[in-house]
């Protein structure tokens, strides 16, 4: 008797707890069937072979010589985009740093606005300045520099790594910047006492503090640019072929396989990747803050 | 000496890097101002934008949607994300770390499965997309209004409210929505301006919005697809720049009244 009036305040307990998590149902819900309901759909796509039969063969094709070169590529331009925009970032941030707090505040602004820019209107905006016919090629040419007579073209992997520099390296300013906040001005102070150069301070103190931090900005920066695809889209129309663009065409029907499943299982490539470039982005996050 | 070479140093890399920033806008707005078959300078590509019949009624796509995305975060990340704050702590680790996964997730591959996994019902509908933009954006509302929350006592102002006597009902809307406001505007912010630019999802599911149709429009007319992007692009860094100006003001303005408030509470 005492155990089933237990249960069952038990029970009511259970449930009225489960009423009180009401404000997490909302989210939850939209998370579940807009989000994971989705992914889940790709896995299970990419296993199908028809006919109730599950197996490997599209992530066999994906293995295969031409999709292995669309994520070369695409690693190729992460991996570019990300150093050159990080470095340049990162000195950025740092002269901006020591600047006033006027044009801290200016500069904080103006990268929060220009990381946001990208996609569409930025390929064309780059087309007009770096495009053959553009106005800063035309200066250039004038003043005897011919880039496109150099090798130089916008439509190809070091176009698309100027181009996405433009968010890029606002962006790396963005996510550096409070790493900097960090230092101590008694670090170049108990240098200079030591004796050390400016040298032996960015070498031995600067680097290994914030190298951390540098880390993990890369690493979110190199995600950013392999999954980017509005820009690379709009710029190239495909002639640089990198996985996001290989997975649009597929959906639009405009390359024909005889794998039905091979944009599933290179969306869930895509996945694994940037997976493991978040997981490493995690771990140095965490080693920047164990400092 | 060392300190003027390294104030020299600043200056030349401040001046390469807004070089590197102001020189393609400047050369594209020239650009934009071309005439075809170079006769001078004139604004007839701008005018040329207002002229598409379909400018007004994809702007109208674009707002309707970013409307619904703000609408929608707020039902959904707002509740939640209060909720770890007064009650949820255990659940907080789990949640924080599902906010994440749409970044993990890139939106090619999102796209890929929304077209297999939606029921028709839903895939003929645009307002679809706007669910997407808040899923997209999850990553950043969630840990905008969870740094927002974090710097505010919400827990004390609310066990005050509820021991004066307060419903919760008015709990809510006279205590915790003011309290969270700014955190609020911020993380809706975040969902509005991802959602009017956003491209990839848009597109690869074959809807017409803001976005899609520049590309569309683009390719019979280069003169008019670059002033278009100009006049798109100019116009998102105008609104970002007063958006984030008047937050600055704000939050000046809050922290004074901080300081005022706590030097009364001293005397």
């Amino acid at each position: 008797m005492t155990s089933m009036k237990e249960a069952t305040t038990r029970k009511s307990g259970g449930f009225s707890s489960l009423l009180k998590t009401l404000p997490l149902a909302p989210f939850s819900l939209v998370f579940i069937f807009f989000f994971c309901w989705p992914i889940f759909q790709i896995v299970k796509n990419s296993l199908d072979q028809g006919k109730g039969h599950y197996g490997l063969s599209a992530y066999r094709l994906m293995f295969t010589k031409p999709y292995m070169h669309a994520f070369a590529t695409s690693l190729q331009l992460s991996f570019f985009s990300a150093l050159t925009a990080g470095l340049i970032g990162a000195v950025v941030a740092f002269y901006v740093h020591r600047s006033s707090a006027g044009l801290k505040s200016t500069i904080a602004m103006l990268s929060g606005v220009l990381a946001n820019s990208g996609g569409v209107p930025l390929a064309f905006m780059f087309i007009a300045a770096f495009g053959a016919q553009g106005g800063i090629v035309t200066i250039l040419k004038k003043l005897g520099f011919d880039i496109y007579g150099a090798g130089f073209t916008l439509y190809s992997l070091t176009g698309l790594i100027l181009v996405y520099s433009f968010f890029q390296i606002p962006l790396m300013v963005l996510v550096f910047t409070p790493a900097l906040e960090g230092m101590r001005n008694e670090w170049r102070e108990a240098n200079n006492s030591l004796g050390g150069s400016n040298f032996q301070f960015i070498r031995w103190v600067l680097i290994p503090v914030l190298f951390p931090a540098f880390l993990a900005s890369v690493l979110l920066l190199f995600a950013s640019a392999f999954s980017a695809f509005a820009t690379a889209r709009a710029l190239t129309g495909g002639s640089v072929g990198l996985v996001p663009l290989v997975i649009g065409s597929l959906i639009d029907g405009n390359v024909i396989t005889d794998q039905a499943n091979l944009g599933d299982a290179l969306a869930v490539g895509m996945v694994v990747v940037s997976g493991v470039v978040m997981l490493f982005y995690g771990f140095s996050l965490r080693w920047a803050r164990g400092r | 000496m060392k300190n003027r070479i390294l104030n020299l140093s600043r200056y030349v890399i401040l001046a390469a890097g807004l070089l590197f920033f102001v020189f393609p806008v400047a050369s594209a707005i020239e650009f934009s101002l071309r005439s075809y078959g170079n006769k001078g300078h004139t604004f007839a590509n701008y005018s040329w934008i207002f002229q598409q019949e379909d400018f007004f009624t994809n702007i109208t796509i674009s707002l309707k949607l970013a409307a619904l995305s703000a609408v929608i975060t707020l039902l959904t990340v707002v509740p939640a994300v209060t909720y770890l704050h007064l009650e949820g702590q255990r659940f907080k680790r789990i949640f924080e770390f599902l906010a994440i996964l749409p970044l993990v997730v890139p939106v090619v591959s999102l796209a890929i499965g929304a077209q297999k996994a939606m029921p028709t019902f839903i895939q003929n509908s645009q307002y679809e997309l706007a669910f997407f933009y808040v899923v997209i954006a999850i990553p950043y509302t969630f840990q905008s209004l969870n740094v927002g929350l974090t710097s505010i006592p919400l827990k004390t102002l609310v066990e005050a409210s509820r021991s004066l006597g307060a419903s919760f009902g008015r709990t809510v809307i006279s205590v915790i929505v003011p309290a969270i406001r700014s955190a609020i505007n911020a993380a809706i912010f975040l969902a509005v301006t991802l959602s009017f630019g956003e491209f990839t999802l848009t597109s690869l599911l074959h809807w017409e919005t803001f976005p899609v149709w520049i590309t569309r429009v683009s390719q019979g007319n280069v003169l008019g697809s670059i002033a278009l992007s100009m006049f798109s692009l100019i116009g998102a860094w105008t609104l970002l720049i007063l958006v984030q100006s008047a937050q600055n003001v704000r939050k000046k303005k809050v922290s004074k009244s901080d300081v005022e408030e706590s030097e009364e509470a001293l005397i």
